[in-house]
């Protein structure tokens, strides 16, 4: 029984981010007495929470072969809407709806530019990130906008003593596992990120689910959102700059492979805390702030080397067993 | 058995079936029944449309003429899981990154859309695959599986859908012996259950060993239909091959001493052990099936792909081969994908002309900066090479098939190489087109290049080649001189599953 459990962990992709993260907290600990408190890894968890929530929807675009550059801005974006709707109205029913509402819609955009254009995920959402980036800009005239009080509850309020940032991460995180292996929706996602040949050849609905995993992408971005301006306490231009690099890293971190086909939900969200855990070391030993980009490209360049490698070792192999095949098929020895 | 199948009304009956690609007719007038339990062959040579003709059967296209009867229903367009027909495909179609089990079911995932029922889906594989004979986890991902494993996983895939026909283009390229043995076992259970199959393969022995009846196809006709227990294997191969053989042949003028090309023991993942030479002024063709190895031979001499073994150029051996290399020692490669590989569409004829020969045209004095002659020798290709095109500055894209493959041509020659390899180097083009490109090849012969020329145009090769080497399975099974071709013989050759012979 032991074997079974063992057998299967080590077959589960996120097991080496989960054991880095092991292995990089063990060291931080060490290194400072103060890491391996409840309120630090909570902490932790807490500043993981927003990247992680995004880094769940981004692991269903990689895995069905696409990728989504403009999740910063749709983050900014219902920010935005969020933040000038709340001064306008001051309803909190219109303000969330709306947000929610929008961010689907702009990740549904997305989805509908790639599939409709047939362009390259790349520079569709590019050019999303721009536009989305820009209009959110032009509806708040650039100006920064306080969110009321109580909506720090979303950022830092509990529930049954458990931060709401991290219930809302825990929700969706089973949520995002239970719809990437028991839905119909789950298994095509991996199928076509693996083969679009294929994915036409048996037919399955290429365009719907390609729409729905940006979709799922924006409303992820969207909730992120508004944890993100609950913790901030109001709409700020800097908001969601760059975020899109953490998240893709954490996705990728995770063992989900940017060729599409095959991920884990687990290790995105494992991969979004071994990010801030390196923050959190990062700042532990006093580093300069200008450090902490070049660590981060570091790590997901080793990363990506280490999988490259491994993946270079199993394509000799492959090719070992066709001579071997060859060789038996001509009756050689 | 044979006799009571004829009895009952046939499951399948296909009638003057016709389809029509750009204005171009690649299957004619298709006529056969088929009832079940029976295993029919659709055979002919590589382009004959056996492809087409699967394709349509299987609902993938539609036809431009001509009828589908299923079990005495007839329909314009096949819906394969409604009526219980599906093809194997020679390329795989199965999910490397899922597991056999959702594989197997992805078609129709039992449960509902928001809870898929795996308990269900394993089941209906592990029952499929029992079935097969075969011990596949249905929960491994098929990555991990071999070739063989995968070929019975994407059978029993079928076989859920497929409760009247099933249609195997090819099955056996990837297996081996053993497991095409296990194959044949599984197609016998498959007859007894009462499915019909249409059998596609260029294996004799293998038509021989499944099937009962035969179609065979040449240019896309019907020239042939019958049992199979009343047609000989040569009268097959006759009618595969036509009386087209042997028609027009180029004047070719001898060999020289001088060898261009000299590969020995060349080994790889796709072929095992190759031997030949070139010499100049020599066109040594390579016939084979679609899978033998030819290209990959082909791409392995220029490094394109690993490989170990010695290849001589000229009097040099390559120790590191690559294109460059290759290119440096006056030998060039045109790839079988143009379009892919080898033009570069949006830009001018000019400049796809001088692309590999730029270094001759690159003017190294500081006041004339500018290509000198590049204009020049352009337009004389064009006009030695009869390629119509309005003017050199028009792109390739917009050019026809033959006239592209005639600048990539055109291209290499510029470089004036000593050794050049073809991969088909007339597919998809033109008659005309064919002709000239053709005479080119022998023109280069006859001024003292090696030219070794892989084709699966058979006629093609028997028109240019001085001599014709056979491939099968990732070996050189045989040798053919021209004044000992025979097409017949050629085909065998490459078709056989018997041993190689000594080359």
């Amino acid at each position: 029984m032991y074997d079974d459990i063992f057998r299967s962990l080590t077959r589960q992709k996120w097991l080496p981010i989960a054991l880095a993260t092991i292995v990089l907290g063990a060291t931080l600990s060490t290194v400072s007495p103060a890491f391996l408190t409840f309120s630090n890894l909570e902490s932790i968890l807490v500043q993981s929470s927003v990247t992680a929530i995004m880094a769940i929807g981004m692991a269903f675009v990689i895995m069905s072969g696409g990728i989504d550059i403009s999740v910063g801005a749709i983050l900014f974006f219902t920010s935005a809407l969020f933040a000038q709707l709340m001064m306008d109205t001051g309803s909190y029913p219109l303000a969330f709806a709306a947000a929610l509402a929008c961010s689907t819609g702009l990740g549904l955009l997305n989805g509908i530019l790639v599939v409709r254009f047939g362009i390259s995920p790349l520079i569709t959402t590019l050019a999303t990130y721009s536009i989305y980036r820009g209009a959110a800009i032009h509806l708040t005239g650039a100006q920064n906008i306080p969110v009321p009080r109580e909506m720090g509850f979303l950022g830092n309020g509990e529930i049954w003593g458990i931060p709401v940032p991290i219930l809302l991460l825990g929700l969706i995180f089973v949520i995002g596992i239970y719809a990437l292996t028991q839905t119909r929706l789950g298994v095509y996602v991996r199928a076509i990120g693996n083969s679009d040949r294929s994915a036409r050849e048996s037919g399955l609905p290429i365009a719907r689910v390609t729409i729905a995993v940006y979709a799922i992408g924006g409303v992820l971005a969207g909730i992120s959102a508004l944890i993100l301006l609950a913790r901030v306490g109001g709409l700020q231009s800097g908001i969601g700059i760059g975020i899109e690099f953490t998240v893709i890293a954490a996705v990728i971190l995770g063992g989900t492979k940017l060729t599409g086909g095959t991920g884990t939900v687990t290790g995105s969200v494992i991969g979004a805390v071994f990010l801030v855990l390196i923050d959190n070391g990062l700042n532990l030993m006093n580093a300069s702030p200008y450090i902490y980009d070049i660590v981060r490209g570091g790590v997901l360049l080793v990363a990506v080397a280490v999988d490259r490698i491994s993946a270079l070792r199993r394509e000799r192999q492959l090719r070992l067993q066709k001579t071997a095949r060859l060789r038996e098929t001509h009756g050689l020895a | 058995m044979k006799d009571t199948a004829t009895k009952v009304s046939p499951i399948l009956s296909v009638r003057g079936l016709s389809k029509t690609f750009a204005g171009k007719p690649v299957v004619r007038n298709l006529s056969f029944d088929l009832h079940p339990g029976q295993v029919m062959a659709l055979v002919g040579e590589n382009g004959a449309g056996k492809s087409t003709t699967k394709n349509m059967i299987c609902g993938l296209l539609e036809p431009t003429d001509g009828e589908i009867q299923l079990d005495g229903e007839t329909f314009a367009r096949v819906d394969p899981s409604a009526h219980g027909i599906a093809a194997v495909h020679q390329e795989l179609s199965l999910f490397q990154t899922l597991t056999v089990a959702e594989n197997m079911s992805i078609h129709h995932l039992p449960g509902s859309p928001v809870r898929v029922d795996w308990a269900a889906a394993d089941r209906i594989a592990r029952e499929q695959l029992d079935f097969l004979g075969m011990g596949i986890d249905p929960q491994v991902e098929v990555a991990t599986l071999g070739a063989g494993k995968q070929q019975i996983v994407e059978i029993g895939k079928a076989l859920l859908q497929a409760n009247r026909v099933l249609i195997l283009d090819e099955p056996t390229t990837s297996l081996t012996a053993i497991e095409r043995e296990k194959l044949f076992a599984i197609l016998d259970r498959l007859k007894e259950r009462g499915l019909a199959i249409i059998f596609i393969s260029h294996f004799m022995e293998e038509i021989y060993r499944v099937c009962d009846s035969y179609v065979v196809l040449r240019d896309g006709e019907q020239v042939g239909a019958g049992k199979l227990a009343e047609a000989s294997r040569k009268s097959l191969e006759a009618m595969m091959v036509g009386r087209s053989i042997g028609e027009a042949r180029l004047e070719l003028t001898d060999p020289q001493e001088r060898l261009a090309l000299r590969v020995e023991g060349l080994c790889s993942a796709d072929f095992h052990n190759v031997n030949f030479t070139v010499a100049a002024g020599e066109i040594l063709g390579i016939a084979g099936l679609m899978g033998a190895g030819r290209t990959e031979l082909a791409e392995a001499i220029f490094g394109l792909r690993p490989a170990t073994g010695k290849v001589v150029v000229g009097e040099e051996e390559i120790r590191a081969p690559s294109v460059a290399a290759m290119k440096r020692r006056g030998a060039c490669y045109v790839p079988e994908d143009r379009r892919l590989n080898g033009l570069f569409l949006n830009r001018p004829v000019r400049e796809n002309l001088s692309a590999a020969a730029i270094g001759r045209f690159v003017t190294r004095k500081l006041r004339s900066i500018g290509f000198r002659g590049e204009v020049k020798s352009a337009a004389k290709i064009v006009d030695d090479m009869n390629i119509a095109v309005p003017h050199i500055e028009n792109a390739v894209g917009d050019l026809s098939g033959g006239n592209q493959q005639k600048v990539l041509l055109g291209r290499w020659l510029a470089t004036r190489p000593r050794l050049i390899v073809f991969d088909e180097p007339t597919k998809g083009v033109d008659i005309g087109a064919k002709f000239d490109i053709h005479n080119t090849i022998s023109e280069l012969a006859r001024d003292g290049v090696g030219v070794v020329m892989v084709s699966s145009d058979l006629p093609e090769l028997l028109n240019t080649a001085h001599r014709i080497v056979v491939m099968r399975k990732g070996r050189l099974v045989g040798q053919f001189h021209r004044d000992e071709f025979d097409a017949a013989r050629i085909i065998s050759l490459a078709a056989s599953a018997g041993k190689p012979a000594d080359v």
